[in-house]
């Protein structure tokens, strides 16, 4: 409701303004319903979930019958759905994730401990794989069919289908353990060594153990903005502006970076907008294969077990976040392109 | 431009990381360490808290019991308890508590051993991990070093108490139980070794304790370094970036083969995996629960089922004959005390015509497809068998046993579920006909033997009781509170056997094979490691801190490593100069890009 309070004021500023606002206010109060839903969602799917998880975590291990009632307790399992949903609603709305199953500490600490590594992770990984796909994308659309187009559009095809697993295994195993002439140079694990130096050599060793797992984030993702960016500036190219600037005599690289790209840039950007929304969601595969200590093997920790409330924290702030950055990717869209704006 | 910058600096970076490894290696000092890999990070450095194996191996390296499994015969042997005795009525133990000193100083006595019991029996939260251990406590008093139990009825397997003890003066001041982490280091502890830092998710770094009344041991740091995925912690013992792994199952056990500087460890393990045999559940109130074939409450249909699996060809086809084909039952052989197996006409063996002998003389007819009827002609035997989605092991496993039912005229389907419907299927509602379990046995083999009681039953308004069977028969529970009361071990022994030979006759389960336990490890870096029990033993995730309190390291580090280091700092300054010089280019015309955009 804040948010509506300056569109009121903005009115005297013109009417421009104004449309940006009111059209801002409209896409918060959306993703605020969205937000809303998915609270609710989340409750009643993780609930649907087939098993007893007080049974699922004594699996394997003696139990007494009193015991499981006794943790049922601690859970809050033994109360109503009803009085279950009012709990978790009233602690979700006050940012309080409910206390982990398995390891028994608050899901926001956990959450907080690990959010730092998935976004080392994941963030530098997408600048590479945006930088990448976009640099390579826009020259193979401003020459499509030629050799560079080929090769560059092929080698990113090709991993792209490559599975996540299979591709983080191979690198694992060639550039971790060595095989022939290749030496092992990179860390099997993790995100820094056991003994880990402090200052700055701290930085090289963690830079290390990014190395892997940073190389098979990129090389799975870079060729979505690759194609996007490359079928935008393919769009670009039979434009009169281009044309136009090549009467000038412009140099061709300039016409590309200087025309064609900024204005194919709109789709990439609403793309790595929604993107950095599953930053936060990390790479549940990567950080398993690679047994990096964030938010993914957080989730694939819960999912195993399986431990509901620490499910429920991880969802809930995935779902968020990516809901957050689409409302953020409309909003910027409208301000970048005069033609959503007039629209 | 910031963001092309931020990139190139994020490569930058990455490249010079290729570099650091010479740099962490060249350290001058050399501790002797040795690093233990695991495939389970830990839940808890609190032991109120704390279930996971790796975390009870951990407490069990940090911090001494009652008794410890002696290492040549398992029995259980003194620890911190010094010596007991028992009143006649067993109900009232005396333990005498070793003059030794915690890690700090500090006196251990009974009051310690007092202070952890009476806070689980008193405190919910410190139940999570162990509170069955004290669930038959009347109440524990101390006087000097002398701590006296009282129970509410006897027990037997007070020796295989499961609780670290605790030191008092540290942990009293602790608030609440339930929420505490535990992460004050160094840890006060008694054990073998002192936790002094962990990194969650990551490592925890132990080192030895000087004060320990063993005498120190002979290796200075302990790590235990996480792995998410076993084949990455396979590849990482390869390589020397940890010197041992437990636990691991067959086809990684396989990858180890051929490295010269790798012991594979393959000996009898402490695990039975089994059928569950679905023989007409019921509830604690002795309601009938779930939908299980009617057939299957008939003994000899569970007989002829038994002869119908051949044993050796599933140690050989699905567990690539890294296990011992089970003549038992839930107990495997290498607990020898308590291990029971079937010899002359008892024991069953892979026999079709018996089996099908069995089934006709029961009136279960074969119909014209072949398929067998009950014997009143309402059903046809045809059988569900559950197992967990995404285990090759298990889905072998089926095709096996759908291929010899069917020569008994029984037709076997698999259903695969998820692990947590998988449990309240197989272990709550009684969703199935046939599935597939197992156990980890401890030395004392109680706890396996009560899943089997009928106390552990659903409860009547269906909350899991933690059963593997749904069985309920007088005999065992008989014979299971009589092993209780018998406080001499081998009269118990027989008891148990006895129970033994119960379930292995009335099949409520079928034991199929003990998987061994299959380890690897450097001996480049591991000089001597004693297992548990040291004849054909475990190392990782047996019980008591023997062999990782008895860990040798070679003295020298090995060469071969440093070799292997140098290398690698020739290929990663090379792999640094190109991608900072592509870099360089890349920013370069980069920043021609920028004047351009200025003009």
């Amino acid at each position: 409701m804040t948010v509506a309070q300056p569109a009121a004021e903005a009115i005297e500023e013109g009417p421009a303004r104004h449309g940006v606002l009111r059209y801002a206010a409209a896409k918060v109060g959306g993703a605020l319903l969205s937000i809303a839903m998915v609270i609710v969602a989340t409750f009643f799917a993780f609930r649907l979930l087939p098993g007893d998880p007080v049974r699922a975590l004594a699996q394997g291990r003696n139990m007494t019958p009193e015991q499981l009632d006794l943790e049922r307790h601690r859970l809050g399992l033994d109360k109503s759905l009803a009085e279950q949903f009012v709990h978790f609603v009233n602690q979700t709305v006050h940012f309080d994730l409910g206390v982990s199953y398995e390891y028994k500490r608050p899901v926001v600490d956990l959450i907080g401990e690990r959010i730092g590594s998935t976004l080392l992770l994941t963030g530098t990984a997408l600048v590479m794989a945006v930088s990448l796909g976009i640099w390579q994308g826009a020259r193979a659309g401003w020459r499509p069919g030629s050799r560079f187009d080929k090769i560059s559009t092929g080698i990113s095809l090709v991993l792209w289908s490559v599975p996540t697993f299979w591709l983080g295994l191979l690198l694992l195993m060639v550039f971790a353990a060595g095989i022939g002439p290749i030496p092992g140079i990179f860390p099997t694990r993790g995100i820094e060594s056991v003994d880990a130096p402090s200052g700055f050599p701290y930085l090289l060793d963690v830079a290390k153990h990014m190395v892997l797992p940073c190389l098979t984030m990129v090389a799975v993702v870079y060729a979505q903005y690759l194609l996007v960016m490359r079928s935008s500036v393919i769009d670009e190219v039979g434009q009169d502006y281009v044309t136009t600037a090549r009467a000038k005599g412009l140099r061709d690289d300039e016409i590309r970076r200087r025309h064609a790209v900024p204005n194919a840039l709109l789709p990439t950007v609403t793309l790595v907008f929604m993107r950095i929304g599953f930053v936060v969601g990390g790479a549940v595969t990567v950080e398993a294969i690679f047994s990096w200590p964030g938010l993914g093997q957080l989730f694939y920790e819960a999912i195993r077990v399986p431990d509901f409330t620490l499910m429920q924290g991880t969802f809930l702030l995935i779902t968020v976040s990516v809901i957050l950055m689409n409302t953020l990717a409309d909003v910027v869209y409208h301000l970048l392109d005069p033609r959503v704006r007039s629209a | 431009m910031r963001k092309v910058i931020c990139a190139l600096a994020a490569i930058g970076l990455l490249a010079l990381g290729g570099l650091a490894s010479p740099a962490v290696a060249a350290e001058p000092a050399k501790p002797k360490v040795i690093r233990v890999g695991a495939t389970q990070a830990m839940d808890s450095m609190n032991p109120f808290l704390a279930v996971r194996l790796v975390s009870s191996s951990i407490h069990r390296w940090m911090y001494g019991f009652l008794t410890v499994p002696d290492p040549k015969t398992l029995q259980p042997s003194p620890d911190l308890a010094e010596s007991w005795t028992t009143s006649p009525d067993g109900l009232t133990w005396t333990f005498k508590i070793r003059a030794a000193k915690w890690s700090d100083g500090q006196p251990i006595t009974a009051d310690d051993a007092a202070w952890t019991f009476t806070k689980m029996m008193t405190d919910d939260g410190a139940k999570t991990a162990n509170g069955p251990a004290v669930e038959n406590f009347a109440s524990v008093t101390a006087a000097g070093q002398d701590l006296t139990i009282k129970l509410k009825a006897p027990q037997a397997s007070m020796l295989d108490n499961p609780v670290p003890i605790m030191p008092k003066h540290v942990w009293e001041k602790v608030g609440d139980i339930s929420k505490y982490e535990a992460d004050d280091f160094p840890a006060v502890t008694s054990g073998p070794y002192i936790a002094v830092e962990q990194k969650k998710d990551q490592y925890v770094k132990l080192k030895a304790n000087p004060n320990y009344w063993r005498g120190p041991a002979k290796i200075d740091e302990l790590q235990v370094i996480f792995y998410d995925n076993p084949a990455a912690a396979v590849v990482g013992l390869k390589k020397g970036d940890i010197d041992l792994i437990g636990r691991l199952a067959p086809p990684d056990f396989e990858a180890l083969k051929g490295d010269p500087n790798i012991v594979q460890w393959n000996t009898q393990g402490r695990r039975s995996s089994y059928l569950q045999v679905n023989l007409g559940a019921t509830t604690s109130d002795n309601k009938p629960i779930g939908d299980g074939h009617p057939a299957l409450k008939d003994q000899r249909v569970r007989q002829a089922l038994h002869y119908a699996i051949d044993k050796q060809k599933l140690v050989d086809e699905v567990q690539n004959g890294l296990a011992v084909p089970a003549d038992g039952s839930i107990v495997p052989p290498m607990y020898k005390d308590f291990f029971w197996s079937a010899t002359g006409d008892q024991k069953v063996t892979h026999d079709v015509a018996k089996a099908n002998k069995i089934l006709d003389d029961a009136g279960y007819k074969k119909g014209a497809d072949g398929i067998r009827t009950m014997p009143d002609g309402s059903r046809k035997l045809q059988f569900r068998f559950s197992i967990h989605t995404d285990t090759p092991i298990e889905d072998k496993l089926a095709e096996y046993l759908t291929g010899w039912f069917k020569e008994i005229g029984i037709v076997l389907t698999t259903k695969r579920l998820d692990s947590s419907k998988f449990t309240e299927e197989t272990g709550t509602t009684a969703l199935f006909d046939l599935a597939i379990s197992g156990w980890s046995v401890n030395p004392d083999p109680e706890e396996v033997l009560a899943t089997h009681l009928c106390s552990r039953r659903p409860t009547a308004s269906g909350q899991g009781g933690g059963t593997e069977s749904f069985y309920c028969d007088p005999q065992y529970e008989a014979l299971y509170r009589q092993q209780q009361k018998e406080l001499d071990r081998p009269k118990r022994a027989e008891i148990i056997k006895q129970m033994e030979q119960r379930l292995y006759t009335d099949a409520p389960v079928i034991a199929l094979y003990y998987p061994n336990d299959l380890e690897g490890y450097r001996k480049d870096r591991i000089a001597k490691v004693t297992p548990i029990p040291e004849d054909k033993g475990m190392l990782y995730g047996g019980s008591g801190y023997w062999p990782f309190y008895t860990l040798e390291a070679v003295s020298k580090d090995g060469d071969a490593a440093d070799d292997g280091s140098n290398t690698g700092l020739y290929v990663g300054l090379g792999a640094a100069v190109i991608v900072l010089v592509g870099a360089g280019l890349f920013l370069a015309r980069r920043r021609q890009g920028v004047a351009d955009d200025r003009e």
